[in-house]
């Protein structure tokens, strides 16, 4: 089964990411109209920022208990069995933030949205893009993401490259290179500025 | 916001208005910038491309997303082409502030700019001259005349070369004509910089970089050059003078006025408007103990250097100046003004005063100069300022100002050596001077506040390198304290001599971002005096702490003149490693010269102390291998 995987150190913090997964929950599905839309939709997926600058896409791990899930009183969380994808119920969501305090991620949020009662805020989460999928179509976020930080694909396909990648790199006597040579020498120079801030202070 | 202070700038002045702006709910520079982390890595890279519509696109670095825009441009033209773009901004920048001044420099000659005048009629006989402009005899207000049209033809299409690259080498103007890099028109460079970056012009990753040195080289011996000679015309060539510096320039006691900006057309008036006893009367009568203007910036530079007039700070420090509450009115002109000012302002009884046509901002009333004005509204300004001395409320002045002496020009730098610049080349000769150095540019929040050109001026003169500095390095290193004679304690032994004989500081304060290229004459003219070129000089440039385009122009025209050129922050490059390694090391056997980036400012010193021993080593002079 395909789904979305992070590979942090391709993230580039360019924010498509954010913007796309808002534009598809949008009531129009169209950037340009979205951002004119009451209530403004939200992003599902969030840039986090490292110790160096560098940027993190969080996204709910669709986790199996889910904690969320635990915590939930009214029982508006639930899981789809078929694609293992996490689900809050808008018209259950009684808004009271137990799911938040257990996410161990920080992913759900708290905000009116297109697919809730007017006026009522709820709980909202990724839903991996199902009305998407539904389609045929990969989840937003992984669409616009040039820099292959965000990938749809089968765990283990995912899970194979990564140990290729491990195993080349102990390749006695061969330098293959890792990653972007461009990408490298940019992180460089910055974690070199931050911790010349580091050391002067 | 962050409690941090010392993590973000290393003034006292800074970290105590950050703590008293914290209180005030005053948000800054740093908390936007922190806002906006992460930033976008392909801009960063310089791997987005926003030319045109078929976009925008971008680059992905790790190769396995797109690699050509639509248009087919590939990450190296990409990256080129924006690089380009940000020297032809930075160069239209500063000519443009150059053709201000030389409109005001015909409007004297018309009589049609009152208040105005010709106050150093001997340098405007000299560069005449070099304009071909017939003086002898002549009326001075006649040469004005004729001289402004001489330069309004630099400007445009109908010359070859610009006039005043005669002052360069004639080995470096040589090497332009073989790379054929020689600027024509200031304008025509920008503009044509401009076209070869439409798509489907140049796509050739090298011809467009070179086209973004002559366009550089445009700004450093068109626009910004003509800017430098046309305001010592006007207002007077820079001679030393004490002043002061720091947020405690302010005083609790005047009528505070802040310039802030980069063009002196607006800030000379207001300057004179401040002098007139009337005024200064008036502030008398509201209680006040008189009238006290001071800068930010480069518009305040360019008062400092001239009137000794005091600055309050550098371009990180222009909001957390009026978190003072003791500004009755900031009067801004343009470049460098960050667009938060009004709203901070709004906080206090400031005012804030935009003057130029083609400079808006929110939150600024906006009260409109031009030569036939300016006398008559500088005066109804400071007046406002005046009135509005009732409306303070609680002021802050947290510290005591800092001594230091500005306004080395070329001239009196010459003067102080006595006529030539003989006794500078013996010393280099001698060894007892290493070499010299220029630290440039801005602040930028991503660098720790004053620290790039603090701590590279101070390893600088400990290694016997004479410093000179501009802009906003040059207010750093005046509140540090180097720009008095007695910083020759920091100075190493050969340069603690010189200065201490001369009486000089180790750091010479040579003016504001136009005036580098009093650096760039000064380089041109120890390269004459050895019949060498600039690339064979012990010399370099330094820009740890830059941000704006006008700082990649000014480091492009730098390396094109054979200066070796290191900087702090890295430009957006990194997403062509063909560019990297052109900057940094093709360009040698182009021009003479390379960039280097170096975020830590101790690192800097080496590199540069090296490149000058490597230097001093060719020209047969005695050396030291690091």
């Amino acid at each position: 089964m395909n789904q979305v995987i992070v590979h942090p150190e391709r993230c580039v913090g360019c924010m498509q990411c954010m913007a796309a997964c808002a534009t598809a929950h949008s009531r129009t599905r169209q950037l340009f109209s979205a951002i004119r839309e009451t209530p403004l939709p939200r992003s599902r997926i969030h840039l986090g920022t490292g110790l160096y600058a560098e940027g993190f896409p969080n996204r709910c791990r669709h986790c199996n208990p889910a904690p969320c899930m635990l915590a939930c009183l009214p029982g508006a969380i639930h899981r789809d069995m078929q694609t293992e994808t996490v689900y809050v119920d808008p018209d259950r969501c009684i808004n009271c933030a137990s799911c938040a305090m257990a996410c161990p991620f920080g992913v759900i949020r708290y905000h009116e949205d297109a697919s809730a009662p007017p006026k009522k805020a709820v709980a909202i989460k990724c839903d991996n893009c199902m009305e998407r999928q539904q389609q045929e179509r990969v989840p937003a976020c992984v669409e616009v993401c040039k820099s292959g930080a965000l990938t749809f694909e089968d765990n283990s396909k995912a899970l194979k490259r990564k140990t290729d990648q491990v195993a080349q790199s102990i390749s006695a006597g061969i330098d293959v290179p890792q990653g972007s040579p461009s990408f490298t020498l940019l992180n460089t120079i910055k974690r070199a500025q931050i911790a010349v801030r580091h050391a002067a202070v | 916001m962050s409690c941090t202070y010392h993590q973000q700038t290393i003034t006292e002045d800074g970290q105590l208005l950050l703590k008293k702006a914290q209180t005030d709910q005053i948000e800054t520079v740093w908390d936007r910038h922190q806002a906006q982390l992460p930033q976008c890595g392909y801009c960063e890279l310089g791997l987005s491309c926003r030319n045109c519509i078929m976009g925008p696109c971008r680059v992905d670095p790790f190769g396995e997303g797109p690699q050509q825009g639509v248009c087919g441009a590939d990450a190296d033209i990409i990256v080129a082409r924006n690089l380009c773009r940000m020297i032809a901004a930075g160069a239209a920048s500063h000519s443009d502030h150059g053709r201000d001044l030389v409109e005001v420099l015909a409007n004297v000659a018309k009589g049609q700019a009152q208040g105005y005048a010709i106050r150093d009629p001997e340098k405007l006989k000299k560069v005449a001259a070099e304009y071909g402009v017939e003086t002898l005899g002549k009326d001075i207000l006649v040469i004005a005349g004729e001289l402004a049209f001489a330069m309004q033809e630099d400007f445009g299409t109908r010359i070859t070369e610009l006039t005043l690259l005669k002052r360069a080498p004639a080995k470096r103007r040589e090497i332009w004509k073989n790379v054929g890099i020689t600027p024509r028109g200031i304008d025509r460079e920008t503009s044509e910089m401009m076209h070869r970056t439409h798509m489907g012009v140049d796509n050739g990753w090298q011809s467009l970089l070179l086209q973004g040195l002559r366009n550089a080289l445009s700004d450093g011996w068109g626009g910004s050059l003509i800017a430098s000679e046309v305001s010592d015309i006007l207002f007077g060539t820079p001679s030393p003078k004490p002043t002061n510096v720091n947020a405690g320039v302010l005083k609790k006691d005047q009528v505070n006025i802040v310039v802030h900006g980069h063009n002196p057309v607006v800030s000379e008036m207001i300057l004179m408007a401040s002098q007139s006893s009337e005024l200064i009367q008036l502030a008398e009568s509201k209680g006040a103990t008189g009238i006290n203007l001071a800068g930010v910036c480069c518009t305040g530079n360019e008062l400092l250097m001239r009137h000794g007039i005091p600055m309050a700070g550098n371009h990180l420090m222009t909001e957390l100046i009026l978190s003072t509450g003791a500004v009755e009115m900031m009067i801004v002109d343009y470049q460098c003004i960050m667009p938060s000012l009004g709203k901070v302002a709004s906080c206090y009884h400031t005012r804030m005063i935009s003057t130029s046509d083609k400079a808006r901002f929110p939150g600024m009333e906006h009260r409109e100069f031009h030569p036939e004005n300016a006398e008559e509204l500088a005066k109804a300004l400071v007046q406002e300022a005046i009135q509005n001395f009732d409306n303070r409320s609680r002021i802050y002045l947290p510290v005591e100002p800092v001594k230091a002496i500005g306004g080395f020009s070329v001239e009196s730098i010459v003067g102080a050596l006595g006529g030539s610049v003989a006794p500078l080349l013996d010393a280099i000769k001698a060894g007892k001077i290493r070499g010299a150095a220029g630290i440039v540019g801005c602040n930028n929040p991503k660098i720790l506040h004053d620290y790039g050109h603090v701590t590279l001026a101070r390893r600088l003169i400990e290694n016997d390198i004479l410093v000179v500095d501009t802009g906003c390095a040059a207010i750093a290193t005046a509140k540090a304290g180097f720009k008095m004679p007695d910083a020759i304690q920091f100075a190493g032994p050969g340069l603690k001599d010189v200065c201490g004989a001369l009486g000089i500081p180790p750091v010479l304060h040579l003016g504001s971002c136009v005036d580098n290229v009093r650096i760039l004459m000064l380089a041109g003219a120890l390269a004459n005096a050895l019949n060498a070129d600039i690339s064979d000089l012990p010399i370099a440039g330094g820009a740890p702490e830059w941000y704006s385009e006008k700082a990649v122009s000014i480091a492009a025209y730098f390396v094109a003149s054979g200066v070796y050129t290191v900087l702090g922050p890295m430009p957006p490059i990194a997403g062509s490693l063909n560019v990297v390694k052109l900057l940094t090391e093709g360009l040698r056997d182009v021009v003479g010269a390379v960039f280097a980036v170096e975020p830590d400012p101790e690192k800097s010193a080496i590199l540069i102390r090296r490149h000058i021993e490597e230097r001093r080593k060719a020209l047969g002079l005695g050396f030291h291998t690091l």
